[in-house]
């Protein structure tokens, strides 16, 4: 009893959202590591950037939601919300020093060496640019400007969450005593940053847009004297309060409640460090900031401007050489992909791989003539998806398209919202998701009526149905037409479509309902084998980890002698290096290029290894909140494969940071050591994989050509 | 390989359900899909006794939905049967019509024993089942409205009962009291025990049965708890052990132990308690849960019509076997039967150009000479009027209720004259009608041969020629009796097939 209580003990655990801060600051590592190119490093700064806004919005949101609703309850590391909004303003400023000192100290300066200047002062403007912006402020940003002033009759307008903005003050000109406040905001239509002539030859330069209108200020208040006018912008409470019990079209609700977002409390304010106090003090006033959510930016606001500069035309060498994604072997681009997998499951890991077999067996799909039916959820897609596009034509060629789209993704509603509405329009029958659970689950399935009768093909991914992203997250996905997997497949959408639950799954396991109970079993078989003297090993690898029963049956597995190896990304809520509870686990994190997204589950099983992959994390909302599925990886070709994605990041010693005892990530000391970045290697391989002799045609078309 | 998609729709009474399956003579049967959804129709039936607006729409809607899934399978064949429930409805008819309209969907409404024999083919097309049953077994089907056990020895059915203990109605009968207990499994018990008590001194006195081969809910649930494996098969003590100890616990627990979705499902208690009394009650050894349901064996009775699949059971010999149980529990003379039987069949045979019946008439014929004679055992003077009532109410595996009408009238008119359709239009259809006619005519000429159940023609050979029944017969016995009787039965014969019997004398001197 004693043993379990140690294990389940708050101080063996770390804070969540501190462990988060933890991972943005290794993401900021990357824009501070001297060895990647520069541009790369500027699109790593805006990434800390706009994860930081998403932190905010969410997770800071529902603390001060605790905090307002008296909640008590206290966290898996023992803290109340206040105590983690304490350490998170801490833990924040901290980061956000850093970043700008980054930004201030390094890359700035490395932009000058190389003759690129961004210029944050429109006083540093010479002549000639001067004329230049102005011209550009008349011609396209004047007409695009709404500029609000404060008066007894013009209430404190709307300021909309995550905008940029300009606050100033204002004297009418005649009536110098009174000091009026007004507001404009930097229209996000246009680009926020403007190149602008250059002051050296072959040089290139970049005005930020808030400077330039902080420069016309005074045309836009035309019988006014302006004061002062500083940048600042605003982060809302943008968790959306959905009463899904109550709510009798979850489409409406959804649109009716990211309505009511653009209020949502404010709970950060950025401005400019030196900003007036009489302004800072009105904008605190009106918008009901605290002082301690008021962060003072020794810079341009809002960073995410960089990961626009990271497309620079013409400074190549800047960035690493874009890699494309290699062919998957077994799949011959135009060919049958139906026969391909009848062939043996085929794996595929992207970005290294390419995603395009997924497109196009949707695509195939929906023009095949034997195929009866496609079912697919789908959670987070591209702009303008191939799939999407795919899954209307099936149903405009009677095929059976049954599409769960999940409405609440996260900042995706709104785009979700307009292409669920196209499909049905098409005549697939849509389903919004499930009351209480999200639906995470990445599958398609394609029912096919053959010789030998129906025959399910399905796709299983550990990452969404999204063509862009795939390109830049690390996933694995596996087709299969097991009729065991089929089965269970059919019965996943049987269920997704609101019928009852199957009477029994075949291989595939799924939250909310029996993954959890999957896991904890899974390693505490780890413990026994261990406990009676075999070897136990467990390689996990996930983006987070915070969910507690599954860390105390880790712990557990550590004390009984278990090898743990984990990579997480992002939060680990588990503590390495507990005498007694956890020097068995090792855990690492990779951040690379790509952004590390697949889950891959390992176990020993006493010489007869279980591997899994699946669409879960091992947190509590996943586990418990959301419709999740972990396959197991049955295929011993593709087990090898999946084993070798584990010991290449294992080996890694590059871009793996390695969580110590004090909670600390460290980079591996290198010296002496052949050096192994899995990310680089996995490209370098998918590439070997390549047959040489292709065995397919190229198509290229030849234009006939007039004779001499 | 020519494959036929088939669909089956089921309503019970709290569940609807949709299965697809292929069905091809190489694989046999292949469930592709299995939809169910949660339709509580036994509430509002065993409460109001009637199906109500809403819950017909719901219906609607479900059955719409299913429509499309069909459609999205390219179904082939589809049938659609609704459960005991419907037929304790008031509104039955209007329900069906409703629905009809709204769906385009015909749903039949099986009587209890075609129901039982619809799910029972299910079972009796697995390998296993004819060994089985050979070594004694107990086929047990708990439904939500009634519950059936199907006894066989020997591999023939020796009895089937029909009980009123579906596990809706027990769950509907004690929901007044159900928040005064705590733990409901005694009541349940008390409720169950007086039937199960009343079954098994009459009907299974002395026979000895192996196996209960269960169907019906959660019972491969309950199965993976007794064995670990999965297994189909359990012996009974493990079984009960098992169950016994889901009694102490409360719903949340046992549907956690059992991994369920539905986790506060209130008809799990009664179904364990049910099982588990059967169980201890029966007597056998082992328990087999094959896990096939009513919509499993409405795809084998489609392929079995349809000659997709040929049955590994005789299921006519079931019927055979359970009429002449029937008739040795209320003591039929047996020579008589037999000779009645093989004279009646003679005639059937040799006419078969005159009255244009097939197998399965020849079937209810042979059932209706076995049973001709049952009543006697309770008035000798209203001998058929009880024949009839007996037959109407027991129940005979692999009868539909209108074969076993036309059974129970056969044997009726072979004593009685028959009256116009008119007067018989409420029990029978037109076709039924002259099937009742011309069984009851061969049935009263062949018994008219035997009338001092003496047996005393032999070689008896039948040959129609020149609208004649020539019956030849070799006898040594004074023979007045029979021939003088003939004469009268014959009239009714020649009414109906206008042929006219005689019978042919072969003098055998012994």
């Amino acid at each position: 009893m004693d043993k379990e209580k140690t294990f389940t003990n708050p101080e063996h655990y770390e804070n969540r959202e501190l462990s988060w801060l933890k991972f943005n600051g290794r993401v900021l590592n990357e824009a501070r590591d001297k060895e990647i190119p520069l541009l790369e490093r500027l699109k790593f700064t805006g990434i800390t950037s706009s994860n930081l806004d998403e932190f905010f919005m969410v997770r800071v949101a529902s603390l001060k939601d605790m905090v307002h609703a008296g909640y008590k309850k206290k966290d898996i590391a023992g803290m109340t919300a206040s105590e983690q909004l304490d350490a998170i303003n801490t833990a924040t400023r901290a980061l956000v020093d850093m970043q700008y000192s980054t930004y201030n100290r390094s890359l700035l300066p490395k932009l000058k060496n190389r003759n690129i200047v961004i210029l944050d002062a429109y006083e540093d403007l010479s002549e000639e640019q001067a004329a230049f912006a102005d011209a550009y402020f008349m011609e396209t940003v004047y007409p695009v400007l709404t500029p609000m002033a404060l008066d007894a009759s013009r209430p404190f307008p709307l300021i909309r969450n995550k905008t940029l903005n300009i606050g100033a003050l204002i004297k009418r000109k005649g009536a110098e005593k009174e000091i009026e406040f007004a507001t404009v905001q930097v229209p996000s239509v246009l680009p926020r940053i403007v190149e602008i002539p250059s002051a050296q030859e072959d040089g290139r330069t970049f005005l930020l847009l808030e400077q330039m209108i902080e420069r016309n200020l005074s045309k836009l208040f035309l019988n006014y004297k302006v004061v002062c006018a500083h940048p600042y912008r605003i982060m809302r409470n943008a968790d959306l309060p959905i009463d899904e019990d109550e709510a009798a079209d979850l489409l409406k609700e959804i649109q009716k409640q990211l309505k009511k977002r653009q209020w949502g409390e404010v709970i950060r304010l950025e401005v400019e460090d030196r900003m007036d106090e009489k302004l800072l003090s009105i904008l605190k006033k009106e918008l009901h900031v605290a002082d301690a959510d008021v962060f003072e930016i020794n810079g341009p606001l809002d960073l995410t401007f960089l990961m626009k500069l990271y497309g620079l035309k013409g400074c190549d060498d800047l960035r690493y050489k874009p890699y494309t994604p290699q062919r998957v072997p077994q799949i011959e681009p135009g060919g049958d992909i139906f026969a391909a997998i009848r062939g043996g499951d085929i794996l595929m890991h992207h970005p290294y791989q390419t995603f395009d077999p997924v497109v196009e067996f949707i695509r195939r799909a929906s023009i095949d003539p034997d195929v009866l039916a496609i079912k697919q959820t789908l959670y987070r897609v591209s702009g303008n998806s191939p799939i999407i596009a795919s899954l209307a034509q099936a149903a405009e060629n009677g095929k059976q398209v049954t599409v769960l789209v999940e409405l609440k993704a996260r900042f995706d509603e709104e785009h979700n919202i307009v292409w669920a509405k196209k499909l049905e329009q098409a005549g697939c029958h849509v389903i919004y998701g499930l009351v209480g659970l999200k639906t995470h689950s990445k599958i398609a399935l394609v029912v096919r009526r053959e010789e030998e009768g129906i025959r399910r093909y399905v796709h299983l991914g550990t990452g969404n149905y999204n063509d862009s992203t795939a390109k830049l997250y690390t996933d694995c996905g596996i087709f299969t037409c097991s009729e065991a997997i089929g089965e269970d497949a059919t019965a996943v959408f049987n269920m997704l479509s609101g019928y009852s639950e199957p009477l029994s799954w075949n291989r595939l396991v799924v939250a909310p309902i029996w993954l959890r109970k999957k896991f904890l079993k899974l390693i505490s078989r780890e413990t026994k084998h261990a406990k009676e003297g075999r070897e136990g090993r467990i390689i996990a690898k996930m983006n987070s980890l915070c969910d507690k029963d599954i860390i105390a049956a880790l712990y557990e597995a550590s004390a009984a002698g278990v090898q743990i190896d984990l990579i997480v990304r992002g939060i680990c809520c588990l503590k390495v290096g507990i005498p007694g509870i956890s020097e068995n686990i090792r855990v690492r994190s990779i951040v690379g290029n790509f952004l590390e997204h697949s889950r891959i589950f390992y176990f020993q099983n006493d010489g007869q290894p279980e591997l899994f992959m699946g669409s879960a994390d091992w947190m509590p909302r996943n586990l418990d909140r959301r419709v999740e599925i972990l396959f197991p990886v049955e295929d011993e070709e593709i087990q090898k494969n999946v084993y070798h994605i584990l010991e290449v990041e294992l080996a890694d010693n590059t871009k793996a940071h390695i969580l110590k005892k004090d909670g600390v990530y460290e980079k591996i000391d290198r010296r002496g050591k052949t050096l192994v970045n899995s990310q680089d290697q996995f490209c370098k391989e998918a590439k070997v994989k390549e047959p040489k002799d292709k065995g397919y045609q190229e198509r290229v078309f030849i234009p006939a050509e007039p004779a001499q | 390989m020519k494959i036929t998609t088939f669909a089956a729709i089921y309503i019970g009474s709290y569940e609807v359900s949709l299965k697809i399956f292929e069905i091809s003579p190489k694989k046999a049967i292949r469930e592709i899909d299995h939809v169910r959804a949660r339709v509580e129709i036994g509430k509002d039936c065993y409460q109001k006794g009637n199906i109500g607006y809403e819950l017909m729409d719901e219906l609607g809607n479900l059955l719409l939905e299913y429509k499309k899934i069909m459609e999205g399978y390219r179904v082939d064949a589809y049938e659609a049967y609704a459960g005991g429930v419907f037929r304790d409805i008031k509104n039955e008819l209007f329900v069906l019509d409703q629905l009809f309209i709204r769906t385009g969907i015909r749903i039949k409404v099986p009587s209890n024993s075609e129901h039982r024999f619809i799910g029972y083919k299910a079972v009796a097309f697995r390998p296993e089942f004819d060994e089985m049953t050979k070594q004694g077994a107990a086929v047990v089907d708990v439904g939500g409205g009634n519950l059936q056990v199907t006894v066989f020895s020997g591999g023939r059915v020796l009895s089937s009962q029909h009980m009123v203990l579906g596990i809706m109605r027990l769950r509907e009968q004690l929901s007044s009291i159900q928040n005064a207990v705590a733990h409901y499994e005694i009541p349940i018990e008390e409720l169950v025990n007086k039937d199960l008590e009343v079954f098994k001194s009459l009907y299974l006195k002395d026979t000895k049965i192996k196996y209960i081969i269960f169907m019906g809910e959660y019972v491969t649930d309950l199965m993976k708890k007794t064995d670990k494996k999965g297994s189909q098969l359990a012996t009974v003590e493990k079984f009960v052990r098992s169950m016994r100890k889901f009694y102490r616990k409360n719903i949340d627990q046992i549907s956690a132990e059992l991994e369920l979705l539905h986790e506060n499902d209130p008809l799990l208690v009664p179904y364990i308690v049910l099982y588990t009394r059967i169980a201890e009650e029966l007597d056998a050894e082992e328990i087999w849960a094959p896990g096939v349901n009513v919509s499993d064996g409405m795809a084998y009775d489609y392929a079995e019509r349809h000659k997709i699949l040929k049955p590994l059971h005789d299921f006519d010999e079931d019927v055979i076997s359970a009429a002449r149980q029937l008739s040795d529990r209320y003591e039929g003379f047996s020579p008589h039967i037999d000779a009645l039987v093989e004279m009646s069949a003679l005639v059937f045979d040799a006419m078969k150009k005159v009255h244009g019946m097939g197998k399965r008439e020849r079937l209810l014929l042979q059932t209706a000479a076995i049973l001709h004679d049952c009543g006697k055992y309770v008035s000798i003077a209203h001998g058929a009027e009880c024949a009839y009532n007996i037959i109407m109410e027991s129940e005979i595996i692999g009868l539909t209720h209108l074969e076993r009408e036309i059974v129970a009238s056969a044997v009726l008119y072979n004593t009685y004259p028959m009256g116009d359709y008119a007067e018989l239009a409420d029990r029978l259809d037109q076709e039924s009608y002259m099937t009742v006619a011309k069984l009851s005519a061969i049935l009263r000429v062949s018994n008219a041969m035997d009338r001092s159940h003496k047996q005393k023609f032999k070689n008896v050979k039948a040959a129609v020629r020149d609208k004649q029944l020539v019956i030849t017969i070799e006898t040594g016995d004074d023979i007045t009796l029979e021939k003088g009787l003939f004469a009268v039965k014959a009239e009714y014969f020649e009414h109906v097939f206008g042929i006219r019997p005689v019978i042919r004398e072969k003098r055998v001197y012994k």
